[in-house]
């Protein structure tokens, strides 16, 4: 039987940042990490005084409880020690966030340095200003002089997302994530997708991919979940999606959405579901219990230690993550046509000319690995990036 | 000529890629070999249209998956939606 192409095993390498220990990284950003919402503005002004600097800004942080307060830490500090950082200053209001989040960053990567200035430590912002540029000059040089060395993709982790679907998500762009995505595997690395609700209808075939009992009953738990929780909301999911636009472009039923969202992916079996940010324990497929909303959804796969993100579009969405650049993929032509700056790989000749799977699959490949290997994506170029921190309940 | 594509050689729709008029001769990729097939309607670009008759309450199978059950009888070369597929997830 001829292999699938999907399954070619990959020899591919990229250039990316060893360090001293864990997974290498694709960018060696001196980050600036906001420990809550009131912090944004500071960051900012930190950010536009020096031109080596990374922002992560982030919504609220401030009296989080229970879950909330757990994922905030976990995912901000899961950002602060991703692998594409090589150094982090944490700026916080008070020690103990900003202490939480620089601990969850040391276990994550123990070799990086992790500095925290606070405003009540250091005393008003100006002062807090000054000391994180001291920091900071003090770290970046040593950055921006760190050399990119051979990696194999056993080293990757790639995240896989798909917003702003239309009916050329699940033909074009999707699958030939997917396919990228299965290349990946082969190659010994780790793939993470997501979007509980948008495997509402296919979870069936996830489940029969599970490698064993317990992940296969993380993944219809997670999708009991969203189920139960979108019917105590009053929200019908299976009578309401598709959506009114899905069907005007032509989804009929929700298992029909769900099957070609669940392309992304890839055709490996689940080894792994991990809640939203945490990092996998397995080489191989990965699913993340998470929000499907974009910015929510690429936050909690850049903190589950993804390298790089594979955004797959159909109408359109410019949005990218700020540590872990994120290559936009449409196979929609009036896409591609509309808004060509916000397009990494332009797959319209897949619906246009009929060039195959193979050939789009190569073209991906190709641009993640220059990507990995330093490339700026267009939402790097234009700061078309941001964060966001999923919520789990109201605030009080 | 216009073209659609199948996701799985089993599948009984295809996706059309472009509009596609009453008449119009669509050459369909993705199964074994090469396939042609009679639209007896309009479908317009990345609808679903049948590649044989499918009778009342059979299975509407694309990715090789049940995407619905056909609500009436669909012949071949029509329009395959929400008038005439439901959801098999009730």
């Amino acid at each position: 039987m001829v292999q699938p192409p999907s399954l070619k095993k990959s020899e591919s390498t990229f250039l990316g940042f060893r360090r001293p220990e864990g997974p290498p990284g694709a960018r060696n950003h001196l980050a600036i990490i906001s420990a809550m919402d009131n912090t944004n503005p500071l960051v900012r002004r930190i950010c536009s005084l020096r031109s080596d600097l990374t922002a992560v800004n982030t919504s609220f942080g401030r009296a989080l409880m229970g879950v909330d307060e757990a994922q905030h830490f976990r995912i901000m500090g899961h950002l602060a020690g991703h692998p594409n950082v090589g150094a982090a200053i944490i700026i916080g209001l008070e020690p103990m966030t900003s202490g939480a989040i620089a601990e969850a960053a040391a276990q994550a990567s123990p070799w990086m340095p992790i500095e925290i200035v606070t405003i009540h430590e250091t005393g008003g912002t100006l002062k807090t200003t000054s000391r994180a540029l001291e920091l900071a000059g003090k770290l970046g040089p040593h950055l921006s002089t760190a050399q990119r060395e051979p990696c194999g993709l056993e080293e990757l982790t790639l995240g896989t997302e798909c917003g702003g679907s239309d009916t050329t998500s699940g033909l074009v762009s999707n699958p030939v994530t997917g396919m990228v995505a299965d290349r990946v595997v082969a190659a010994g690395g780790t793939v993470i997708f997501s979007e509980t609700l948008e495997i509402v209808g296919a979870e069936h075939l996830l489940a029969a991919r599970a490698a064993d009992a317990k992940t296969k009953q993380k993944i219809l738990g997670g999708v009991q979940r969203a189920l139960t929780y979108a019917q105590e909301l009053g929200v019908d999911l299976i009578g309401s999606n598709p959506t009114a636009d899905n069907m005007e472009g032509g989804l009929s039923s929700i298992e029909e959405k769900s099957l070609g969202a669940i392309k992304k992916g890839g055709n490996g079996p689940i080894v792994e579901v991990v809640g939203a940010g945490e990092r996998p324990t397995k080489s191989g497929t990965v699913f993340a219990d998470a929000p499907c909303g974009g910015v929510e959804n690429i936050t909690s796969l850049s903190a589950s230690a993804a390298q790089a993100i594979v955004f797959s579009t159909g109408i359109g969405n410019p949005i990218g993550h700020p540590i872990s650049p994120t290559i936009k993929v449409t196979g929609n032509p009036r896409t591609a046509t509309l808004m060509p700056e916000n397009i990494d790989v332009d797959l319209r000749d897949v619906i246009e000319d009929g060039v195959g799977y193979p050939e789009a699959t190569d073209r991906l490949e190709k641009e993640l690995l220059e990507v990995l290997s330093g490339k700026l994506t267009t939402s790097e170029l234009l700061g078309e990036t941001e964060i966001t921190v999923s919520r789990a309940a109201l605030s009080l | 000529m216009a073209r659609a594509i199948m996701m799985h050689e089993e599948d009984n729709v295809a996706t059309v890629l472009m509009d596609v008029l009453q008449g119009d001769t669509i050459s369909v990729e993705g199964g074994k070999g090469s396939l042609h097939i009679e639209a007896a309607e309009a479908v317009p670009f990345g609808h679903k249209i049948s590649l044989s008759g499918i009778g009342k309450d059979h299975l509407i199978l694309k990715y090789g998956e049940t995407i619905g059950i056909a609500i009436c009888t669909i012949p071949s070369g029509t329009h395959v939606h929400v008038h005439n597929l439901k959801s098999s997830r009730g």
